[in-house]
């Protein structure tokens, strides 16, 4: 026993450790909010929909309660106030491939995307954010979608970038639960399980033993592997350790609805419902506190028969119609139901909304691939460092990256970084 | 006319560039006597030459400050730089041929400049590929996909378990295919997700008394009844008649209705044969084989037929199979069956154990009295015309049991009618009985004996009349016993019979069939009932202890022996009584001894060995009978006390095999991980090391060390297999060094076995690989020349990769290929489960599209089994169909679910993958057909080209195709824009030549809105064709290299999972070269990979070439 556990301690300690990111989020779990430990924490949820919208439709004007909005957003009017409307944002790195895959597997890296059959992005800031924050909470991040990626190459770009905006590493796009029954799973199922730990250390041991046989690029690849077997180990042990580190405790300790049922619900309606309420339950739990939702996929195949749509959603993109329009609106209620349900969660003085940074966005405007401005909108207070109500214009200006907008999102998560994908600046009025 | 845009278009440039170095490689040198240049010379002319015009017309725009394009041209001082990314030129060739570059805005070199640019760009990558060639490249770590972790799962298990339906789907890299290790990433998540497979995986395992296997089930009793299926499976095969009789139906013989002997046709088969297998035309093996019969018993019944060992009771039979016709089969198992009935009986089995009850379900019992009580209750015979006569006559029939009358006396001791009403009549003071009274008190040897008494020798029949008014309710009553002193070894049979008066019964000669009857009192709630009640009708009189009885005891073994009423209990499970203590009861002794051989002995003590350990039936039947004893212990009534004693003694024998089956357990349980550590050999693909080994056993005590029993231990050992890196990724050696080097035995293996099959190695490759075969004497230079690539087919291991390779080619295996590679590269992988059309306008769709996957699936893998050509792939005629694609085709004939191949697909406007419906379907639209889609496909996916993406805000199409226009009007119309047309104008032609297939891919002849078709349409190259055969002749003929060239880049990039590189050209020139000489066939294509250096080395660690 004590050799086995000099070896496990000798693993976590230094041999693997050169090969593992987390390592840089031990030293700071849960102490390095930039919040009293009495305020809530701010959650950050993106959500994601593919093939653009409506011309024309994606538009606000004015500002608090006379805003108004284009036909794409009308879900959103009750929202006004709380709503920050940002135009004319774009990723230099998306014009490259400028198609689907090309503009969408980078657009919250801003990495250039290997094309040719390679897979390579940069890390999402959503996964920075969990990176960083993973261990102050049961779950360092929760990765949904509601639509099974696609195989294949499409003009030179994996379709891997159709179905992934959040990467973990710049080669390990983060795969999406796309099983309402698993992802509640992974939130509040304590797999405490006799033996499973013994097991992890086995093949761990096992792994590390192989690595200085392999090439130098298998060792990355197998890294990818070691950190995952530590990271389920990792999470064992803080099995049960919810909110100790915090003075703040979420309004609900446990799920106050049952799991869902297994399978993938027939109905669209019904599965975007309720992974909209796991991320909702998620929030308001404090089990994670980084949540990016991808309803669809660039080039998606789903279809609206509820909406009396039976055509594919990319399809119907390259269609201007009142379908398409519907199609939209039914992807921005979703968006509209989480900020509605998060308002109504009262956290203290303010809501889970107003403690929340809620971001919507496609990989282009149009279904044309028009990717020379991507529709933005964000929601919530930010625990009041978010200022709603207000259209902010960017376009012909010369600081108008998205990756400007994640160093100012990643500011409000008490993370100052200097430089994020292709930018160093920041949007000051954000 | 439109004009055409005045350069060579850029995929055909690069095909020439391509062409050019395979021809040099092939000793066919377009430019004769053109030598490669050395590289020397080249970095020469860079420097001199080419350096200085990049400076002048690129680095305007390409330089370290402005790299438009993500391109600087700066950092290519020299040909050293050069040589890092020669990817780059080949885009500048692109570039440069198209006109694209420099813009026209910009300075433009001249014409010669250009060629000399382009001239020196073509040599250098020709250089390039020579100096790379075969290098194995870098090889990104695979990880098994979903659905190679589903065959290796389903190949290592036996069983079909789907670990995979909850886990994300593959993306692809590389060529396109998922099994590129780029694309294959890891997560917690996914981690958690292989954990919980790995558990789902290990549930289903079944440990055995000697290891384990899996079971599509993960329950106790589903294993068990699983192993009952089996047996019962394994006795179907001999046996006849399934249903037991249930005991309360208190129809006894019903007991024995199944597991019976299918004598009728055994008879038959020897009727049929009888002269043929006599004189020795046809051997009883082949009779045997010709009827489906079981050898061993038709050997058995023939000898004991033609048999000439005299024998009391087969004699008859023999005499009646001599002279017996085939039809008669079924008279002779009658008569056989009814011998059978008195010969054997029946008994529950349930409460076997318990003090009285049956030892066995089916017992001997023997029809032989040495005193049989007569009670002949006696009925008036009735006469044809139904008319009551006077009187009418009783006999006794005495006939001599077929032995002879040697000592035959019988005494028939006060014979005497018996009636309710009056005092009993002796037989001899019955009036007008026409009997003579000095036969009475007389023995036929004129000695004295019992006045009342009758004393007979058989063959006999003692006959006497009755006036029919005294009949009714009268019984005769006698003793019959054989007459102590002169039938000691006599043997008789006694019938009593009515008839007319006129009439004499006769004495059968031979052996009256005899008749058991058994009887059981009903069964109470928890006791068992008495002892059971035989009766028995025409059975012989012998004297005690005689050689008579012995000798037709022992006739009575021998037919026994050979006619047993049942084989086997099929039942297995007792249900013969209301409790029953015996889980299984095993009795096939019969079936053994006649029919089984060694192997199939074994399978079936094997077969019952497991069912015991798996169901753990010791153990269950202890817990049932404490229970039944502490029912019948709490109760203090005399009965239930009667009951409890008689129970009671069952309890320490069990007690006893309990206590053995758990020492068993304890004792089994190393060899149960001994194989646990074979298995995961085979799962890792290749045997482990010791280090591996002591880890796995290291676990196993661990665990147990942590209080868990050794069925979860052993469980979550066998999850950790599937969880290990070495399962789930597919690891290869890097040997530290520059160069590259031969991969091992175990790692070549894995990659034929993962190419072709998509799974783990079989036995026949592992012992290959284990015994060296597949690399040794493989005397391969450690630094070969590269513009000497080895000669193939040359040593041993050549010959036994390529044995391995066709073998492996010609297995169903091979579909996984048809599955895994040609449905990707044909962009239908998912079609079968997610493609979707307008359910409004093609509601039949969805129950259509597995078929249509199905059927692609089908024509890929008979292509790869069957080493076709793969010119097929365009102009196959045939295809594969079950009933419900046929109608869909338009094709007569087939019927059912079943598929069929057809013929003539031609006729019907198809044949080939052009004409498939799966990828017509999967490149339409939703609810109408894409031009555009098709085109795409055919010059992207079949001809390797790759356009330009399309332009910023391309205008929207309508959903439906506007009145008065077809699909194809529609498009010419949004082509027509002079920025589409450059790109359109090289796609669309190819998807209108397809357009008389709709959205679906069924044939029409007019669009929707009932406009004529027109698939008539100018190619790119101003060819003129019409409709899908128009097409196909002109891919046949105008593209059949480029065609091929793809498919083999294709399968290239899949068997070696990555992009297809520079350095592999020569290989795909060698192949392309190959395939033309060998009619294309599909092998050719496989070999020249296996064969190939990029499949069987490995870069080194530090490889710097």
């Amino acid at each position: 026993m004590t050799h086995h556990f000099a070896r496990r301690t000798f693993l976590r300690g230094t041999g693997v450790s050169m090969a593992l990111p987390w390592m840089e989020s031990l030293s700071v779990w849960g102490d390095q909010t930039t919040k009293p430990a009495s305020q809530a924490p701010v959650r950050l949820a993106v959500l994601f929909s593919g093939n653009g919208f409506t011309n024309n439709e994606w538009t606000a004007r004015g500002e608090g309660q006379q805003m108004e909005l284009g036909q794409v957003l009308t879900p959103l009017t009750e929202f006004r106030e709380k709503l920050l409307f940002i135009r004319g944002l774009y990723n230099v790195e998306a014009q490259q491939g400028g198609i689907h895959s090309a503009q969408t597997g980078n657009l919250l890296t801003g990495a250039r995307l290997a094309s040719g059959g390679d897979i390579r992005s940069g890390t999402s800031f959503d996964q920075i954010v969990a990176q960083r924050y993973g261990y102050s909470t049961k779950v360092p991040s929760l990765v949904l979608g509601c639509e099974r990626s696609n195989p294949g190459i499409h003009k030179d770009y994996s379709m891997v970038y159709s179905s992934h905006i959040s990467w973990s590493s710049p080669t390990a796009p983060t795969p999406l639960e796309i099983y309402p029954a698993l992802a509640f799973d992974q939130l509040f199922k304590d797999d405490v399980q006799r033996g499973k730990q013994s097991v992890l250390d086995a093949v761990l041991t096992e792994a590390h033993g192989f690595r200085n046989k392999i090439s130098s690029t298998d060792q990355r690849k197998l890294d990818e592997y070691l950190n995952s077997v530590h990271e389920v180990e990792k999470r064992i042990e803080l099995a049960g350790r919810n909110g100790e580190l915090q003075g703040w405790r979420p309004t609900l300790e446990k799920p106050n609805v049952p799991r869902p049922p297994e399978g993938i619900p027939q109905e669209i309606t019904e599965h975007m419902r309720l992974m909209c309420d796991i991320l909702v339950l998620a929030f308001q739990t404090d089990t994670t506190r980084v949540c990016t939702l991808k309803l669809n996929n660039d080039h998606s195949a789903l279809q609206f028969p509820h909406l009396d749509v039976e055509i594919g959603h990319h399809e119907l993109s390259h269609r201007n119609n009142t379908k398409w329009l519907k199609v939209n609106q039914f992807m921005v209620e979703q968006f509209g139901y989480i900020a509605r349900r998060l308002d109504a969660i009262q956290e203290g003085e303010r809501t889970a909304l107003d403690n929340s940074m809620l971001m919507y966005c496609s990989s282009m405007m149009t279904g044309g691939h028009d990717a020379t401005e991507l529709p933005v909108v964000l929601l919530g207070g930010a625990g009041g460092q978010l200022q709603g109500g207000r259209v902010l214009d960017y376009l012909g200006k010369p600081n108008r990256k998205m990756c400007s907008l994640y160093l100012s999102m990643l500011d409000k998560q008490g993370i100052h970084l200097k430089q994020f994908g292709d930018s160093t600046r920041r949007l000051s009025e954000v | 006319m439109k004009t055409r845009v005045p350069c060579r278009p850029v995929p055909q440039l690069i095909e020439g560039l391509l062409w050019f170095a395979i021809s040099f490689l092939l000793g066919t040198s377009i430019v004769s006597g053109d030598e490669p240049a050395s590289l020397r010379t080249i970095g020469e002319e860079y420097a001199r030459e080419v350096r200085p015009l990049i400076r002048q017309f690129c680095l305007d725009c390409h330089s370290i400050e402005n790299p438009e394009g993500g391109l600087n041209l700066n950092q290519f001082a020299t040909l050293t730089e050069v040589r890092r990314a020669p990817r780059v030129w080949v885009k500048i060739v692109e570039m440069l041929a198209s006109g694209e570059m420099p813009p026209r805005d910009s300075q433009q070199p001249s014409d010669s400049e250009k060629k000399q640019l382009l001239d020196w760009i073509e040599r250098y990558l020709r250089a390039e590929t020579l100096a790379s060639a075969g290098d194995p490249g870098i090889v990104v770590l695979r990880r098994l996909t979903n659905a190679e972790y589903t065959y290796t799962i389903r190949d290592l298990t036996g069983v079909d378990l789907n670990p995979v339906r909850k886990f994300p789907a593959n993306s692809a890299a590389g060529e396109g295919f998922t099994n590129t290790g780029g694309a294959l990433v890891m997560s917690p998540a996914l981690l958690q997700k292989y954990f919980g497979a790995g558990e789902e995986i290990a549930a289903h395992a079944v440990l055995l008394p000697n290891g384990f296997r899996f079971s599509p089930h993960a329950t106790q009793q589903d294993w068990t009844n699983e192993i009952l299926a089996e047996i019962r499976e394994f006795y179907k095969e001999f046996v006849e008649g399934e249903k037991l009789g249930s005991f309360q139906s208190n129809l006894p013989y019903h007991l024995g209705q199944a597991g019976r002997l299918p004598l009728e046709k055994y008879f038959s088969a020897t009727l049929a044969e009888r002269s043929a297998i006599t004189n020795g035309t046809k051997t009883i093996e082949t009779v045997a084989r010709q009827y489906g019969l079981n050898t061993k018993y038709l050997g058995i019944l023939w000898s004991s037929l033609s048999g000439s060992r005299p024998s009391l009771i087969l004699d008859k039979l023999r005499s009646c199979w001599q002279c017996a016709e085939p039809e008669d089969a079924d008279a002779l198992a009658a008569d056989v069956a009814a011998w059978q009935k008195g010969l054997w009986t029946f008994g529950p089995v349930g409460l076997y154990g318990k003090k009285g009850a049956p030892a066995r379900w089916m017992q001997p019992v023997n029809p032989l009295v040495t005193r049989e009580d007569i009670h002949f209750r006696i009925e008036i015979p009735t006469t044809p015309d139904n008319e009551k006569k006077e009187e009418f006559a009783v006999s006794l029939v005495v006939t001599d049991a077929g032995d002879g009358n040697d000592q035959d006396f019988v005494v028939f001791q006060q014979p005497r009618l018996v009636s309710k009403e009056q005092p009993d009549i002796l037989l001899r003071d019955l009036p007008d009985s026409g009997l003579d009274p000095i036969m009475f008190g007389r023995h036929p040897n004129s000695q004295a004996i019992d006045a009342d008494s009758l004393c007979v020798r058989a063959p006999s029949v003692i006959k006497f009349r009755l006036p029919t008014k005294l009949a009714a309710d009268l019984v005769f009553v006698t003793t019959a016993v054989l007459e102590k002193e002169t039938g000691s070894e006599g043997s008789v049979q006694v019938l009593p019979v009515t008839h007319r008066v006129d009439d004499t019964p006769s004495v059968r000669s031979g052996l009256l069939t005899c008749e058991v009857t058994t009887k059981f009192s009903k069964v109470g709630v928890l006791v068992a009932g008495r002892d059971r009640d035989v009766s028995r009708r025409g059975a012989i009189l012998v004297s005690e202890t005689s050689t008579a009885s012995r000798r037709i005891e022992a006739a009575m073994d021998e037919y026994r022996s050979i006619f047993p009423a049942a084989l086997c209990y099929t039942q297995i499970v007792p249900v013969d009584e209301i409790l029953t203590m015996t889980l299984f009861h095993r009795e096939d002794d019969h079936l053994a001894r006649l029919m089984l051989d060694d192997a199939q002995k074994s399978r079936l003590d094997r077969l019952w060995e497991e069912l015991h350990y798996v169901s753990q039936s010791p153990l269950k039947r202890l817990d049932a009978m404490e229970l039944v004893l502490e029912v019948l212990a709490g109760n203090e009534a005399a009965d239930f006390r009667a009951r409890y004693n008689l129970f009671k003694p069952m309890r320490a024998p069990l007690q006893k095999l309990t206590a053995e089956f758990r020492e068993e357990l304890v004792d089994d349980e190393p060899g149960q991980i001994d194989a646990l550590i074979d298995f995961a050999g085979r799962a890792c693909r290749r045997p482990l090391t010791q280090v591996q080994a002591s880890s796995l056993r290291g676990l196993y005590h661990r665990l147990r060390s942590q209080e868990l029993p050794h069925d979860e231990a052993f469980r979550l050992t066998l999850a950790r297999v599937f969880v290990a890196s070495p399962f789930l990724y597919r690891f290869e050696n890097a040997p530290a060094g520059t160069d590259t080097a031969q991969v091992s035995d175990w790692e070549l293996a894995s990659r034929l076995s993962y190419f072709l099959w998509s799974s783990i190695p079989d036995e026949e490759l592992r012992t290959a690989a284990q015994t060296g075969r597949l690399t040794h004497s493989h005397a391969r230079d450690s630094n070969p020349d590269s513009s000497n690539p080895p000669t193939a087919f040359g040593d041993e291991s050549d010959a036994e990769l390529l044995r391995q390779t066709k073998r492996m080619l010609s297995d169903a295996r091979v579909r996984r290929l048809a599955t895994e590679f040609a449905c990707q590269w044909i962009h239908t992988y998912d079609f079968g489960s997610l493609g979707r059309k307008s359910e409004t306008l093609f509601p039949d769709f969805a129950r259509l599209r597995g078929d249509m996957h199905e059927e692609s699936i089908l024509f890929f893998t008979d292509l790869f089994r069957h080493d076709g050509s793969l010119l097929s792939l365009l102009d196959a005629n045939h295809t594969f169909v079950n009933e419900r694609l046929a109608k869909f085709y338009g094709i007569q004939g087939v019927n059912g679910a079943t598929w069929c191949r057809v013929d003539g697909m031609r006729n019907h406007g198809r044949g080939g993958i052009l004409g498939l419906a799966v990828t017509l379907a999967k490149h339409s639209g939703a609810s109408r057909t894409s031009p555009i889609l098709r085109g795409n496909w055919v010059s992207e996916v079949l001809l390797g080209e790759k356009l330009p993406r399309p332009p910023k805000n391309v205008p929207q199409l309508a959903t439906t195709v506007p009145e008065g226009l077809t699909e194809r009007q529609l498009i010419e119309q949004h082509s027509s824009n002079a920025a589409c047309a450059k790109c359109h104008s090289r796609i669309d032609p190819f998807g209108f030549a397809l357009e008389n297939f709709d959205t679906v891919g069924r044939w029409r002849d007019k669009s929707d809105s009932g406009l004529v078709i027109n698939s008539q349409t100018t190619l790119p190259d101003g060819t003129q064709i019409q409709g899908l055969s128009g097409l196909r002749e002109y891919l046949l003929k105008k593209h059949r290299d480029t065609f091929v060239y793809q498919f083999c880049r294709k399968l290239l990039g899949y068997a070696i999972g990555r992009e297809v590189r520079f350095s592999d050209r020569p290989l795909l020139a060698k192949m392309q070269h190959r395939l033309k000489k060998n009619n294309y066939r599909f092998s050719i294509a496989v070999e020249t990979i296996v064969l190939s250096e990029q499949f069987r080395r490995i870069r080194e660690n530090s490889y710097d070439r």
